[in-house]
């Protein structure tokens, strides 16, 4: 016990900007590109360059003024631009918000996270549970999470199923733990960092080109999961199984209590996109916006960041207060 | 060893500023539990950055206090007013409360010291309206992101409730009572050792769980 971090990673003290944008895709990177220009101390909690809708996208060929080229290039050109004007961008995950004395406080992964405004922007890559037998067995071998979950399965078989750096990075984790993780990945294996460790790793046994079909198991926890692949369908005998994959639901659940969705999953803003609660404003696929485009979500980021910084000076009066 | 490095007594101080209301750890220990020494060396620790924030220690041998406060596993730790004669509240850490669930004890010292449960209005109505005491056991690991925001739901319906015993239990620590309830994943709430609660979940869906637990009944 000893040896264990009192704290897990996370900064060494909470840190403190004018506005914590939740979400780097385009709109959470416009808003800070934008915020940033208005002399803002903005930071942005991410959880990486491929974990939304467009850094899982291939070549976007209609993004204005740029060539066809890969949707995380496209991010990641957005962050550059951003991080140019002071914007800082920090890589982890938000699980809560709570207002404060003045502000906010945005609980993530990396600790406590405190600003005046929040702009969410978190996308809409959220997903319920849709393959047969992963809602019954969630939380009996079916987990999203393998650095919370792990250590239950330590020397037995799980699968992993995914295609982000994230589903990736846990599965290299897992294979430390597990006996052997069977690697289920939708389309053809990715090329990032940490999927050419992965491939090569003695206890992974990647299976490109195929989508998990089925769970199987009972009270007592998962028993296998059936593929389909190019040679057909299979069984594969697994302990537990750690999902990675995308769905198209808002991603709303680090901001309740404070701010709930509507009926339909998503957030409601008014005009210059501020919520129900003063200061928090939401912009991106987060909303129920009818036309899901990345230069729409960019636009909506721009406006987002404009209006947040007129609320915040309109508050706190001259700028050297505000600072 | 000093558990705290310069660091994280920055990160403390900042976190809880000052108290307006002195806060009392009471930690339960018994000999050859390698996770009570820990929690003592920590608990220690912070009453030495958190000014009105003092430690009470209980043996084994102190048969009273442990059963007064419901203590059946080691380390148990119970965060209440400093003034009020324990047990005040049905708060309790099990385990080492490090790695995330740090953030669960300093959040635990912060509420209880402001006397703030910051509940919803339906979760209030419904602790103000049961007669039953409730158990929330809250599995958790050390790892994991999620589980504070559990383990704090959790601990403010104790300090919302006298009735409610909120428990916030390493799965790790405690491996038998955690396959007992069958835990795989985290975090994992038993409610009255009854219905389990699978994952991280916002105020509205416990509520329900509560209330399909009491329609279930004993």
């Amino acid at each position: 016990v000893g040896t264990v971090a009192v704290r897990t990673g996370g900064p060494q003290a909470p840190i403190s900007a004018d506005v914590v944008i939740v979400g780097g895709g385009p709109a959470g990177s416009t808003a800070a590109l934008y915020a940033a220009r208005a002399d803002l101390q903005v930071v942005v909690v991410d959880r990486g360059l491929d974990a939304g809708a467009l850094g899982q996208t291939g070549i976007v060929a209609n993004f204005p003024g740029l060539p066809p080229m890969p949707g995380p290039e496209i991010v990641r050109a957005l962050r550059q631009q951003a991080e140019r004007f002071g914007a800082r961008f920090l890589t982890g995950q938000a699980l809560g918000l709570q207002p404060r004395e003045g502000g906010f406080s945005v609980l993530t992964s990396l600790g406590e996270l405190r600003a005046r405004g929040v702009i969410a922007a978190t996308g809409a890559t959220g997903r319920a549970p849709a393959v047969p037998g992963e809602a019954e067995l969630l939380g009996r071998g079916v987990s999203s999470c393998a650095t919370c979950d792990g250590p239950f399965f330590r020397g037995r078989r799980v699968a992993v199923v995914g295609r982000t750096e994230e589903a990736a990075e846990e599965a290299l984790l897992l294979a430390h733990l597990a006996e052997a993780v069977e690697l289920v990945v939708p389309g053809d294996l990715p090329v990032g960092p940490h999927w050419q460790a992965l491939v090569v790793h003695p206890r992974v046994r990647p299976h490109p080109r195929h989508s998990l079909k089925a769970i199987l198991g009972d009270g007592a926890g998962v028993r296998a999961v059936r593929l389909r692949g190019p040679g057909g369908e299979r069984e594969l005998p697994v302990h537990g199984v750690f999902l990675y994959l995308q769905g198209r639901r808002p991603v709303t659940d680090w901001l309740q209590p404070v701010l709930a969705p509507g009926p339909d999953g998503c957030l409601a803003v008014g005009p210059g996109y501020g919520t129900a609660v003063p200061g928090v404003f939401a912009v991106g696929d987060v909303l129920c916006t009818e036309v899901k485009q990345a230069v729409i979500a960019a636009a909506q980021g721009a406006e987002a960041a404009i209006q947040a910084e007129r609320w915040l000076r309109g508050r706190s009066g001259p700028r050297p207060d505000w600072r | 060893m000093q558990i705290l490095e310069a660091a994280e007594r920055n990160y403390v101080r900042e976190r809880l500023g000052e108290l307006p209301r002195a806060v009392r750890l009471t930690l339960f220990t018994r000999d050859g539990c390698e996770a009570c020494q820990a929690s003592e060396q920590l608990a220690r620790e912070l009453t030495e950055v958190v000014p009105g924030l003092s430690l009470q220690l209980v043996g084994e041998e102190d048969r009273e206090l442990v059963q007064r406060y419901g203590i059946d596993k080691w380390p148990a730790l119970a965060v209440e007013p400093a003034e009020a004669a324990g047990p005040a509240n049905g708060i309790r850490f099990y385990g080492f409360p490090g790695g995330y669930e740090f953030d669960s004890l300093l959040e635990a010292v912060r509420r209880v010291s402001r006397g703030e449960p910051g509940l919803g209005s339906d979760l209030v109505q419904y602790l103000a309206g049961r007669v039953e005491p409730l158990r929330l056991q809250v599995f958790v690991t050390q790892t994991c992101p999620w589980c504070p925001r559990m383990v704090q739901l959790a601990h403010r319906m104790a300090l919302a409730s006298p009735r409610v015993r909120a428990e916030m239990i390493d799965a790790a620590e405690f491996p038998r009572l955690a396959a007992l309830y069958g835990v795989q994943g985290v975090p994992l709430t038993v409610i009255d050792g009854r219905v389990r609660v699978v994952g991280a979940v916002p105020e509205g869906r416990l509520l329900a769980e509560l209330l399909r637990a009491d329609r279930r009944g004993g």
